[in-house]
C-alpha cells in the first residue's frame, strides 16, 4: 500500500532535515512553480521572481532544522515565502527614499503584449493596486490553500481570513474590471 | 468560472516559465556556498543601530577626553598664574 501524500511529504521533509540533498532537491522541484507563482503574484514583476524564489528555498534549507512539525511544512514554506516577499517590498520602499530615480526605474512597465495576454496584464495591474497583506491572501487562495491553512500560515483566525478575503476579492474585481474594460 | 480565474492560471504558468530549468540545482549550489539569501530587514536595522551606537560612543569618548584635557590645561595655566602672583607678592 502506498503511503498517503501527507506521510510521504513528512518523510521527505525529515530526510531533508537530516541534510539529505536528494530530498531537498525533490522538495524544491515539487514546490518551485507554486512558490514562483506566489512570488509573482506578490511582486508583480517578472525580473524578481527567480531571485526571490531562490531566496525562499535557501532560507528553507537553512531553517528546515527548526521546523518542529514536518506535517506543517507547506504552511511553514508559504510563511517563509510571504515574509521574503514582504521584506523585499519594504526594502524597495526604503530604497526609494535614498535613490532618487529608483521609482522611475522600478515603474518602467514590463513590455506588454509580447508574452502577456490582456487578461494577465489586467490582473497584474489589479494586484498591484492591493495592499501586500491582501495580495498574500489572494495568492494563497489561488494556490489552492484552504481557509484553515491560510489562517495557519498567517497566524490568524479563519473568521479573519474569510472577512479579509471577501474584501480583497471585491477590490481585486473592481480594479480588474476597470483595467480590463479600459 | 470568474473572468479573472483564467488570468490567475496564466500568471502561475508565466511565473513557472520564468525559472531556469536547473533552478533546483542552482539553489542547492547557492545554499552550499552560503550565498543567495539576502539579509533580513531586522538584521539590517540591527546592523544600522549597532553602527550608530558605536559612532555615538566614539563621539562621546572623544568629547569627554577633549573636555578633560581642556580642564587640565586651564588648571595648569591658573596654577602658573597663581604661582607667578605669589612670587611677585601681588596677592599680599
Amino acid at each position: 500500500m502506498e503511503p498517503s501524500p501527507t506521510i510521504a511529504l513528512a518523510d521527505l521533509v525529515r530526510r531533508a532535515q537530516r541534510g539529505d540533498e536528494a530530498a531537498q532537491r525533490e522538495i524544491i522541484l515539487s514546490y518551485q512553480h507554486r512558490v514562483a507563482g506566489f512570488v509573482y503574484a506578490m511582486t508583480g514583476r517578472s525580473d524578481s521572481v527567480e531571485d526571490l524564489a531562490q531566496q525562499v528555498f535557501i532560507k528553507m534549507i537553512r531553517a528546515l532544522n527548526g521546523l518542529q512539525a514536518p506535517a506543517q511544512f507547506e504552511s511553514w514554506l508559504f510563511r517563509l515565502a510571504r515574509n521574503t516577499c514582504i521584506d523585499h517590498l519594504r526594502r524597495q520602499k526604503l530604497r526609494r527614499i535614498f535613490l532618487p530615480f529608483a521609482p522611475e526605474h522600478e515603474d518602467v512597465p514590463e513590455p506588454l503584449g509580447a508574452v502577456d495576454t490582456e487578461e494577465l496584464d489586467a490582473l497584474r495591474y489589479a494586484i498591484s493596486q492591493l495592499r501586500p497583506q491582501d495580495r498574500v491572501l489572494l495568492a494563497l487562495v489561488q494556490e489552492g490553500r484552504s481557509h484553515a491553512e491560510i489562517a495557519e500560515t498567517l497566524k490568524t483566525s479563519v473568521a479573519a481570513v474569510k472577512a479579509r478575503l471577501h474584501r480583497a476579492r471585491e477590490q481585486l474585481r473592481q480594479h480588474y474590471q476597470s483595467d480590463h474594460e479600459a | 468560472m470568474k473572468p479573472e480565474n483564467q488570468a490567475w492560471d496564466q500568471l502561475f504558468a508565466r511565473a513557472a516559465a520564468l525559472l531556469h530549468p536547473d533552478f533546483a540545482d542552482r539553489v542547492l549550489r547557492a545554499a552550499r556556498a552560503g550565498v543567495g539569501a539576502a539579509p533580513s530587514l531586522l538584521s539590517q536595522f540591527a546592523l544600522g543601530a549597532a553602527t550608530a551606537a558605536i559612532c555615538f560612543l566614539t563621539v562621546a569618548v572623544f568629547k569627554v577626553q577633549s573636555a578633560h584635557e581642556a580642564d587640565n590645561r586651564a588648571i595648569a595655566d591658573w596654577q602658573q598664574i597663581a604661582s607667578a602672583a605669589d612670587d611677585s607678592g601681588f596677592m599680599q
